[in-house]
């Protein structure tokens, strides 16, 4: 196995389980290394990098330091693989074998060993293009059970064997969205570097509310959402913000924020206590706006729509084709804005402007409101602005990109996901505020048990109170860590390199025959909106009836794709518009051949509807 | 990819804005300059390791700049010139662009993986060890200064990522440490583990069948097999699993809401009555929170009287429901705690589901500690009338030590979340997919997005199997019992309520010597809301053990001791009292 091909090689394994104990840390072993070359200079570094360990650790590591240099000659074939993989039989063993239980380590480091041995064959195989996305079977045939993969819940536990089984039934039956063809989604791919955030976040398996139980992630999350800020453009990244879980409620916290800011007193008497209060987003905006409108009180009614420019130009019949058609905007040229038409409308009824949302990458065309303009009205009419980048917040990150959110650092919230176009594992979202402890103000409700204040350190870094989760899971480790590990330079290629390859898509596709574009102009984002007509439906004269079978295109060539497992890309319908491709691209696995496979595809499969 | 180039390109327009990386400045000099003088990579190893406490240590930089020069031979090792360099590094000369899907990727993708489990299994040992510390704890300030935690334009090789893994579990808190009894969560589960990773590398998302198939039916099975539980009839009802028990509850206030006035999903909270909530002064702070989110406001959630034991009392509840209903409110919505967060206490649902049924109002049981306890035939009659209720929280994550995060939400009506909650969007749930659409659950929840929190859950019960569950929450609560004897009669200490616990909450004060027999009450009572903070810092400061603090209504900071975590014996609670003992007797 390549896998553990390092250690493998490296003779049998320390039977004695002691052996997994020193060195612990990897510094441990270096400074073993390091005594065993200089003993002074090693004992330097040793000594200051362990300055502040109790003296019981430090005479820990003495000892480990003896051993070590001891073993030296070992250790240069042995790597530092403490940890290896040897042939077990787990069928005799059960969960209650593992650690805590006595004499557990062993076998839970095999345990362990071999779940990384189906996890690393699942990694490799996912960027591997001769492996399929997916293994597609419908519910009732993985309910009924398939080749023995049984979902069942019993009161008697299984054997590891069959624990080990269910995991790599688990995988074969799931979709690989790290594939390079998986385009299904706006969040794809698999970042190594964010996997092994993961895999370290799960095992420190802690939770964010104090900085007593979370201190690393808690530092981490304030620099990081600071350095978000400041790619926003807020000055020096002053203000708040919050890793929540996924972009709806990030954008349900900025609702709550602003109706905080304007009507603080609905915190404690409810809505009935301001007026009737509105909130205005455009058709294309995401849903979970009008979900927050709802959940939150507002009622959905009290959502309003508006119209992008597209929709505009649609009604009214113009001929005109400006550099804005299909960019989803809300000017209408020679008309009043249709966003201010609505707020001064509203305000006649008697209801209360509190909040607009502007997006930054719409989920389907990947569009961008003109935020400039927006907040020129937000601003005169003393509105709140919220911009849902959730999918197009990304761009910041691009020097090449980032006009396209010009005017962000106007709005008073952002929504960004690095789980989507910055390719962290998911989740990972954030609701940035300008505003400094609002998000406290709106959400505090000082809790005793967890927020004491009479705590031996600072308890500003106590920052769950500001949630309105209670626990909240660590996203901000994977995150960071790849910050880390690509540097800002390193997500602005990530992005620009999908940027690249839409736009290889659309000059690819635009005059293809056999396609059609549903917007026209080059796309602002990695959104790539278009129908395939199939070859029987070409000389199809415009109608109903051409409308109909067009419709069902794009869902049976989706099905195919599923059934045979070779690429998966969305397609949905849009207002009036019958159903058509989506094609997005965020993975950065994903290269110019497999655009090309994707367009093969589409009319390998779809030839002869 | 011509990887290097593009960085080093990077790097010459970069420009530095940030503040962060200017500190590094000294060490990073010294460590290019050791990297090129020494053979096989070594220099680079020791400025990964010295990064991680640069900052706090400029001067020794400077002297061992110069030991290094003196000795550049031997540094390997191996007393020649040797090629330990392929053993101990690799790493540095490697950035993320090296791993997949970079071409010829995969070995050194694999081989990072191995070291980065490396890392996790070294600290999982450590973790188990009672001569670990729980925690190496540094003030924010400090903890700043141990690392470069700073994100900066240019990347950091693999080996730097590797000293990031691991000063970050350095200074982490070890929560499956057995003497960690800090939170309600507590414990590190092997199997949950390995599926938590599992997880992470599906990397999927639970809104469709279409992207998360196996995840979605686990879901489903493992839903319905915790209705049974409840004793709602054939498991039937709806459900969801959500970021944690204060959105649980949020979702069961939301559907009450929905039930009540539908109407208010289109038209908002001023097209009804005036709302009111019930839940006891002892229950989670979420009810409220929840309240305050949903427009309901703070001041309708009504706090219902406790007994001295901390259970809701039913005629209190009943008296609040008719003063509120005589105010005009319309009472829509009891949450009954089953597991206080703080006593650990069970309120009686049975009474109060007669009273929600008199009045018909909404029922919630807010279990997120308490439900596990359904799983012990021993214990769940604590929780009897739970049937009853309409909808009910419940966190795998707490009791039953699933890894975070891991609560699930039940519904007694089925389809009615669907309607609470769902938009339509056309462009995840398309009503024309070629499978049973019965599966896509995503328009049911308020997020979009959702993590795969189930998996976790799922394999633990098959690996443990409901009997498995059952063995460790009752030897959970064995040994609260045992602490519970142990300190009832001892000197020092006093109960903050009488009787045994219902649960694995013990809540005591421990007087030191000194205060023990001082007789003015309020100096007393002065001084001893000042111990248990004090004897928590210092358990933090040596790193023993970690338990929790708090006042509650009148009573000044006392201990709250819980136990969830599977790894505890009667030895650590033997410790955790001879440990407060010891570091307060001078108090």
């Amino acid at each position: 196995m390549a896998a553990s091909a390092p250690s493998s090689s490296a003779g049998d394994p320390d039977p004695n389980s002691t052996n997994l104990r020193p060195p612990s840390t990897t510094y441990d072993a270096w400074c073993g290394v390091a005594h065993g070359c200089t003993r002074k200079l090693g004992m330097k570094i040793c000594g200051f990098l362990q300055k502040n360990n109790s003296l019981e650790e430090k005479s820990r590591i003495v000892s480990a330091l003896k051993e070590q240099s001891s073993k030296n000659e070992l250790e240069n074939s042995e790597r530092d693989a403490r940890f290896r993989r040897t042939e077990v039989d787990f069928s005799n063993l059960f969960a209650r074998d593992l650690l805590p239980a006595k004499n557990g380590e062993e076998p839970t480091m095999q345990f362990l060993l071999e779940v990384v041995e189906i996890l690393t064959n699942y990694v490799r195989k996912t960027f591997d293009r001769s492996t399929k996305v997916l293994d597609f079977h419908h519910p009732h045939q993985l309910l009924e059970g398939m080749e023995g993969f049984n979902l069942e819940l019993s009161d008697q536990p299984e054997s590891l064997e069959q624990i080990l089984v269910d995991c790599r039934d688990t995988l074969k039956y799931g979709v690989r969205t790290g594939h390079p063809r998986f385009f299904n989604q706006l969040s794809t791919g698999l970042d190594i570097i964010g996997l092994a955030g993961e895999w370290l976040t799960s095992t420190a398996n802690t939770n964010m509310f104090t900085y007593e139980i979370a201190p690393v992630f808690v530092l981490m999350e304030q620099l990081t959402l600071k350095k978000m800020r400041e790619m926003i453009g807020w000055p020096n990244g002053e203000g708040d913000g919050i890793f929540s879980p996924g972009g709806a409620i990030s954008n349900m916290y900025s609702v709550m924020v602003a109706r905080y800011k304007y009507f603080p007193e609905i915190k404690t008497k409810g809505m009935s206590a301001g007026p009737r209060l509105v909130l205005f987003t455009s058709e294309h905006s995401h849903y979970s706006i009008t979900k927050a409108g709802a959940a939150l009180g507002f009622g959905k009614e009290n959502v309003i729509l508006l119209r992008t420019d597209e929709s505009i130009i649609q009604t009214h019949e113009r001929p005109h084709k400006s550099e804005k058609v299909g960019i989803h905007t809300w000017v209408s040229q020679g008309n009043p804005h249709d966003l201010e038409a609505k707020i001064i409308d509203a305000k006649q009824k008697g209801y209360h402007p509190l909040f607009v949302n502007a997006t930054g990458g719409t989920t389907v065309y990947g569009a961008f409101d003109p935020i400039n303009e927006i907040a020129d009205i937000c601003e005169k009419y003393n509105l709140w602005l919220h911009v849902d980048g959730a999918w197009g917040g990304g761009l910041l990150m691009s020097r090449k990109h980032r006009h396209k959110l010009n005017g962000v650092e106007r709005a008073n919230s952002v929504t960004w996901n690095p789980h989507k176009m910055m390719g962290v594992p998911l989740q990972c979202s954030a609701i940035l505020v300008r505003e400094k402890g609002i998000l406290a103000g709106c959400n505090s409700m000082c809790a005793g048990y967890l927020f004491q204040p009479d705590k031996q350190y600072d308890v500003t870094y106590d920052t769950g109170d500001k949630a309105i989760q209670c626990g909240r899971h660590v996203d901000i480790f994977k995150f960071w860590l790849m910050w880390k590990a690509k540097g800002t330079i390193g997500f602005e290629q990530h992005i620009d390199k999908c940027l690249e390859l839409s736009e290889y898509l659309y000059n690819k596709i635009k005059n293809r025959e056999g396609y059609e574009m549903v917007f026209q102009g080059e796309p602002q984002h990695t959104n790539v909106c278009f129908w395939y007509i199939p070859p029987g439906m070409r000389g199809m004269p415009e109608g109903d009836e051409r409308r109909e079978r067009l419709h069902k295109v794009a869902p049976k060539i989706k099905a195919m794709m599923m059934e045979c497992g070779s690429t998966m890309v969305g397609y949905q319908p849009q207002g009036d518009k019958v159903n058509f491709f989506r094609m997005v691209i965020s993975n950065h696995a994903a290269t110019r051949s497999d655009i090309d496979f994707l367009i093969d595809e589409i009319e390998r499969l779809g030839v002869d509807l | 990819m011509a990887s290097h180039g593009f960085w080093s390109l990077g790097g010459q327009n970069a420009g530095n804005p940030n503040a962060g990386s200017q500190s590094p400045s000294t060490p990073r000099a010294w460590c290019q300059a050791a990297a090129q003088k020494f053979p096989g990579g070594l220099g680079s190893k020791l400025c990964a390791l010295l990064n991680v406490g640069e900052e706090a240590v400029d001067k020794p930089v400077d002297t061992s700049t110069k030991q290094e020069e003196e000795t550049p031979a031997e540094t390997c090792g191996c007393n020649k010139p040797c090629n330990c360099s392929k053993a101990t590094t690799g790493f540095s000369e490697l950035y993320s662009t090296d791993l997949l899907p970079a071409l010829d990727g995969d070995m050194k993708t694999m081989t990072f993986l191995q070291e980065v489990v490396d890392i996790l299994l070294s600290y999982i040992v450590e973790s188990f060890d009672r001569s670990t510390k729980v925690i190496d704890f540094h003030y924010p300030n400090e903890l700043l200064q141990r690392n470069n935690w700073e994100l900066s334009d240019e990347p950091e090789s693999l080996d730097d990522i590797l000293v990031s893994c691991r000063a970050t579990l350095k200074y982490a808190i070890k929560t499956a440490h057995p003497r960690y009894f800090n939170q309600l969560s507590t414990g590190l589960d092997m199997v949950g583990l390995a599926a938590d990773w599992l997880t992470s590398t599906a990397n999927t998302n639970m809104f469709t069948y279409e992207v998360a198939p196996v995840f979605v039916l686990l879901e489903y099975v493992t839903l319905k097999k915790m209705r049974e539980i409840i004793g709602w009839s054939d498991g039937r009802g709806d459900g969801i699993f959500s970021p944690g028990g204060a959105i649980s509850n949020m979702y069961a206030m939301l559907l009450a809401r929905f039930k009540m006035f539908p109407e208010v999903k289109e038209k908002g909270m001023s097209s009804i009555p005036k709302l009111a909530a019930f839940t006891s002064e002892h229950s989670h702070f979420s009810i409220k929170k929840g309240a305050a989110a949903l427009g309901i406001g703070t001041e309708s959630v009504i706090c219902i009287k406790v007994d001295e034991r901390g259970k809701m009392i039913p005629s209190d509840l009943e008296k609040k429901i008719l003063e509120a209903k005589q105010k005009g409110l319309v009472p829509f919505f009891v949450s009954a705690t089953a597991g206080t967060t703080v006593y650990g206490a069970f309120d009686p649902l049975i009474a109060i589901s007669d009273i929600c049924k008199k009045y018909d109002v909404w029922m919630h049981v807010d279990g997120a500690w308490g439900g596990s306890l359904l799983m012990s035939r021993k214990h769940r009659w604590k929780l009897n009338g739970v049937e009853r209720a309409n909808s009910m929280t419940w966190n795998p994550h707490k009791m039953m030590a699933v890894p975070l995060q891991c609560s699930a939400l039940l519904v007694r009506e089925e389809g009615l979340m669907q309607n609470c909650n769902q938009m339509h969007a056309v462009y995840l749930f398309q009503q024309d997919k070629h499978y049973d659409l019965g599966y896509d659950t995503g328009d049911k929840a308020l997020q979009c997005g959702r993590h795969v929190d189930i998996f976790k859950l799922w394999l633990m019960w098959r690996a443990k199997g409901t009997i498995g569950f059952e063995a460790q929450i009752d030897k959970c609560l064995e040994l609260s019992e045992y602490l519970y004897n142990k300190i009832k009669d001892r000197e020092g200490y006093e109960m903050v309520f009488d009787g045994k616990p219902q649960h694995t909450n013990v809540c005591f004060w421990y007087l030191p010597p000194s205060l023990r027999y001082v007789e003015d009450k309020v100096e007393k009572q002065k001084r001893l809301h000042k111990v248990a903070p004090v004897i928590k810092a210092r358990m933090m400061e040596y790193g023993t053990t970690m338990v929790s603090y708090q006042p509650q209504g009148d009573k000044v900071n006392f201990f709250r001791m819980v136990i969830s975590n599977p790894a505890a014996t009667f030895e650590d609670i033997d410790f955790l009292i001879e440990e407060i003992e010891r570091l307060g007797q001078d108090l």
